[in-house]
């Protein structure tokens, strides 16, 4: 199987992804290569992975992992709570990851705090037990190997003849790296790749050809987000460019419809109360809110790498136009407001919503407690001062040629390409 | 200023004005011709841009008229009108055709328009999709199938350009095209601008002036601020109009524009155009014209000098050697001639002068013998009548002698000697008259040392002090200076002059009177250099006629007098350097009056 993706990754780490399509490229890679302790569905379920069970304490501090017999790296090598340990570990300063005493097959996991998150939290990307071989090559556990590397253009993966989840259809998968969007779809086009990213678009959209295309629910928000510099100290002028932003047509011509507009972080099918957040224009009570000032001109900046974004940027400057605050687009210089695209890595929305502020550069969020309304308050907390105002939820989305059989990408934006086939393969 | 020196004044200030006139002339004609010549080029350039603009217009309206038939556009057009793509929520299909077309055709612009007047796909600003255009109104669609001028809003900041609209008209709802090209320094770069002329674009996209929206050929215009009046006034005017601006202080690098306002559809100002022409030509012209005229006017005005000073030399010479003869004349000298061979106007004043001259000559000579005869008749008269009157007691005296010899001799002797007493009284008395006559005739030089006035007035007054004495009723009165400086003088003769004043006013005043003798220092400046000294009788006094004659020689007014007294007191003062002077009212007094050098 041939695959194309945007990124050029110069090493395989998860934890090196600059932006939303690096790390849902990353993901996917070293999905393909690794397994999580645990792993979660769309509803936030836990799902066993390398472990099949677990125990956890009153105070969710002290958690039992029961890992799952005869698991192997790739190199052969067994993939032992101890082996586990001096992954996660690492990864983890402030866990205590340790191989139980008493049986070869338990891991302890100790947190000094609670952590009620935390098998959300072992089911992140970055949470896959991959060993590194001597080259720094990750090995892990899943139906495909490392087969060969070459930094920033191509990668091969093979099968794995004896994986613990069983030998995937396909022998070998090469995955070729910097191909933008619409190089990936004139590849596909031209059967010189059989599963490709996609920019999403709306299931009104017609495709061209007869390739699936696959969705995934909302797991990226794009959202402004003020400098902690920027001019815009008044929070009026803040709210007010929230007001003024028209999130309808962005949506639906932009984003061509595959967005959710939204004024929140974590999407409504993570919580259920997105709507709460309005995102409804409202220039005239923008114009209110500055009807005694004069708002200094504000500078927009994007991600340049991302394709949508200037546009979108444009129009929000346009947006802002019409309730008299003047926003620059510019690359250049010093910004006052930033249009980013963070991903959402984890359909547990408590989680979600420590990630999001993590990465929006938000204080961490104070949750009280594992309700709904805790995590309103603690969103809501977030939001309160409009520092950052969120725009839209995106899906991610890809596409496999006709001859991909067994195509089925879980909703969280993953691919499954352990359960394909190629039409002519062997 | 003499005669030549006016006359060559004259000449020279002549010459100047006519180089000056003659300058101003040419340069004021130049000026015009220079003006002229900006206008026709600021014509030809405005009417070079309109032409560029109708034939880019033509271009713009020609390239929109092609994209509204393309079949991208009639694919859209039918799409709208199929109700394939309602509003907003599939114009995200349409967001990159209109980039995809302006490349085709290279347009700077280009949106497609529904018909309600919103943006459908924006070449120049993608984001724009759902805004209005302002260029189309639901109403009355566009507003004018030619191509015009139109203010459009790009991301970073409006900007001008030159438009067109066409419709794709499939069904009832048209799809506008409005299509265009900037209006900029790339504009201005296709025109053919001439030598020493450049053209500037305002375009008049803000409320107030903005100096960035003034381009050149090479973008921004440097220098903005200085041709901001110009265009303010054309933004409040709206008309066309001109005006200079200096870049520096050298005023040949100031340049004269023309500011051509544009509009639009409606006739808002969108731009003005600014020709400039660059003054260097005039301004280095009318400095050529300037130092031309400057050495044409000192060559002139030395040529003038020197053919005025010949000229003036020629014509004043006749009148130099006049004037000349007129001082030797006026100062006495009768036989200056003037030489002067011309024939005209001043030859007949030469010869008239040369005739009049010589008449005066001759009339001095007949006046001096008559003078000199009248004279020696006066002399005659007074010797007659000085001698006659001893003459006759002699003749008496012999006859009364004779007379007593023949008749008595008895009486003879005693006749004898009262006759011989007669006549040696009588020949005394006619001695006296000739050592008059003698002394005037012999009057010696003043032999002068330090000699104090008032001493000569106190020594005289003690000599004639038995004579006053005897004169009852004359009284003296003295008033001398005591700071009388003493003077260079011949103490005898002034002695002698003042006698004869003294006796003068004694004789005047045979009823009595009052003598007063008077002194006083003249000063010249703090210096005293000179005396005054005052004889004044109380008598009679003298007429006008008198005093005019009063020191003419053997003139007297007295029945006894030789006339030489006052002709001696005038010859002594006169010697001395002084002047004499007299005042006299009838019955009332005479006052003589002398100045004396110190």
């Amino acid at each position: 199987m041939r695959v194309a993706i945007q990124s050029s990754p110069m090493t395989l780490d998860a934890n090196t992804s600059s932006t939303p399509a690096d790390y849902w490229d990353m993901v996917r890679l070293l999905s393909l290569v690794g397994d999580n302790l645990v792993g979660i569905d769309a509803e936030g379920r836990p799902q066993p992975a390398l472990a099949n069970a677990w125990q956890e304490d009153s105070t969710a501090r002290h958690w039992q992992f029961t890992l799952r017999h005869g698991v192997n790296f790739h190199d052969g090598t067994p993939a032992s709570a101890s082996a586990i340990a001096l992954i996660l570990g690492p990864l983890h300063p402030d866990w205590n990851v340790r191989a139980t005493s008493a049986a070869a097959d338990s891991l302890t996991i100790d947190t000094e705090a609670s952590a009620p998150t935390l098998l959300a939290e072992l089911a992140l990307p970055r949470n896959l037990i991959l060993a590194h071989n001597a080259a720094g090559l990750p090995i892990g556990t899943s139906p495909f190997r490392i087969a060969d590397y070459q930094p920033g253009k191509l990668l091969k993966l093979a099968a794995v003849e004896d994986s613990w989840s069983g030998r995937p259809f396909l022998d070998a998968i090469e995955i070729e790296f910097g191909k933008s969007l619409r190089d990936q779809a004139v590849a596909l086009e031209l059967g010189r790749a059989d599963v490709i990213a996609t920019a999403p678009r709306s299931a009104n959209a017609s495709p061209r050809m007869r390739t699936s295309s696959s969705m995934s629910l909302p797991v990226e928000l794009m959202a402004l987000v003020f400098a902690p510099n920027s001019k815009a100290q008044d929070v009026r002028l803040r709210q007010a460019l929230a007001l003024s932003i028209d999130r309808k047509p962005i949506q639906s011509v932009l984003l061509k419809g595959a967005a959710e507009p939204t004024a929140s972080i974590l999407p409504n099918w993570m919580t259920g109360y997105s709507a709460a957040f309005s995102a409804q224009a409202n220039v005239q009570r923008a114009k209110a809110l500055l009807a005694d000032s004069r708002p200094p001109a504000l500078t927009l900046s994007y991600d340049p790498r991302d394709p949508q974004a200037q546009l979108i940027a444009e129009r929000i400057a346009l947006n802002a136009r019409e309730a008299g605050i003047t926003v620059q687009v510019s690359l250049s210089g010093p910004d006052d407001i930033r249009l980013v695209r963070i991903p959402l890595p984890t359909p547990d929305p408590a989680l979600a919503l420590r990630e999001a502020a993590r990465q929006l550069s938000l204080s961490p969020p104070v949750l009280h407690g594992k309700s709904v309304e805790d995590l309103f308050q603690a969103e809501h907390g977030l939001l309160e001062d409009s520092s950052v105002i969120p725009l839209f939820h995106l899906p991610v989305a890809s596409a496999a040629s006709p001859r991909v059989h067994g195509w089925a990408p879980d909703r969280l934006g993953g691919w499954n390409l352990a359960d394909v086939w190629l039409e002519n393969s062997r | 200023m003499s005669f030549r020196q006016k006359l060559l004044l004259l000449f020279a200030i002549t010459i100047l004005l006519c180089v000056t006139v003659m300058s101003v002339s040419v340069y004021g004609t130049m000026r015009r011709s220079f003006e002229q010549a900006n206008q026709d080029r600021a014509n030809s350039v405005a009417a070079q841009f309109r032409s560029e603009f109708q034939r880019r217009g033509e271009d713009v309206a020609r390239k929109v008229e092609s994209i509204a038939a393309s079949e991208t556009v009639q694919r859209i057009a039918l799409e709208i009108n199929r109700g394939v793509s309602p509003a907003s929520a599939d114009a995200s299909g349409y967001l990159g055709e209109a980039r995809t077309l302006a490349a085709q055709q290279q347009l700077d612009f280009l949106e497609l328009v529904d018909h309600q007047g919103n943006i459908l796909s924006s070449a120049q600003w993608q984001a724009k999709f759902g805004y209005p255009e302002p260029a189309i109104t639901p109403a009355t669609g566009p507003a004018d199938s030619r191509a015009f001028l139109k203010r459009e809003e790009l991301p970073n900041g409006p900007t001008l350009g030159l438009f067109a609209i066409r419709a794709a008209s499939i069904g009832e709802q048209p799809l506008f095209v409005v299509g265009g090209e900037r209006l900029d320094q790339g504009f201005l770069s296709t025109l053919d601008i001439p030598a020493g002329t450049r053209v500037l674009l305002y375009q008049n996209l803000d409320s107030n002036w903005n100096p960035q929206s003034l381009l050149d050929l090479n973008g921004a215009a440097a220098g903005a601020d200085r041709i901001a009046p110009l265009i303010e006034k054309v933004r409040s005017t709206g008309q066309e109009t001109q005006g200079v601006i200096h870049w520096t202080a050298d005023s040949a690098d100031a340049e004269v524009f023309h500011a051509l306002p544009l509009t639009g559809p409606n006739e808002p100002l969108m731009g003005i155009l600014l020709v400039g022409s660059s003054r260097r030509p005039l301004i280095e012209l009318q400095r050529r014209i300037i130092s031309a005229a400057m050495l044409v006017g000192g060559l002139g005005l030395l040529v003038a000098v020197l053919a005025s000073l010949w000229f003036a030399a020629r014509v004043t010479r006749p009148v130099v050697s006049l004037a000349e003869a007129a001082r030797r004349v006026a100062a006495g000298d009768l036989s200056a001639k003037v030489d002067v061979e011309s024939s005209d106007e001043l030859g007949e004043l030469a010869a008239s002068f040369n005739r009049m001259t010589e008449d005066l000559l001759q009339q001095k000579d007949r006046a001096v013998q008559a003078e000199r005869v009248a004279a020696w008749r006066e002399l005659a008269r007074r010797l007659a009548h000085e001698l006659k009157n001893p003459l006759f007691p002699l003749q008496v005296t012999v006859e009364n002698l004779m007379r007593a010899k023949e008749k008595s001799p008895e009486l003879f002797e005693e006749v004898f000697h009262e006759s011989t007493a007669t006549l040696l009284a009588e020949i005394n008395n006619l001695k006296t008259i000739v050592a008059r006559f003698s002394e005037f005739s012999r009057m010696p030089q003043p032999r002068r040392r330090p000699t104090q006035v008032n001493e000569v007035l106190r020594s005289l007054l003690r000599v004639f002090h038995a004579q006053l004495q005897d004169k009852s009723g004359i009284t003296v009165q003295t008033d001398l200076d005591a700071a009388l400086p003493a003077i260079q003088a011949d103490p005898d003769l002034l002695h002698r002059a003042l006698s004869n004043l003294v006796l003068n006013a004694i004789d005047a005043m045979p009823q009595g009177g009052t003598l007063t003798l008077h002194t006083t220092a003249l000063a010249n400046g703090e210096v005293k250099d000179r005396v005054a000294i005052s004889v004044s009788d109380t008598g009679a006094g003298l007429t006008p006629e008198e005093c005019e004659r009063l020191f003419t020689p053997y003139y007297t007014t007295k029945q006894h007098g030789t006339g030489l007294g006052l002709a001696i007191v005038q010859s002594v003062v006169s010697d001395h350097g002084g002047k004499i002077s007299v005042e006299s009212t009838k019955e009332k007094g005479t006052t003589f009056r002398i100045e004396l050098p110190a």
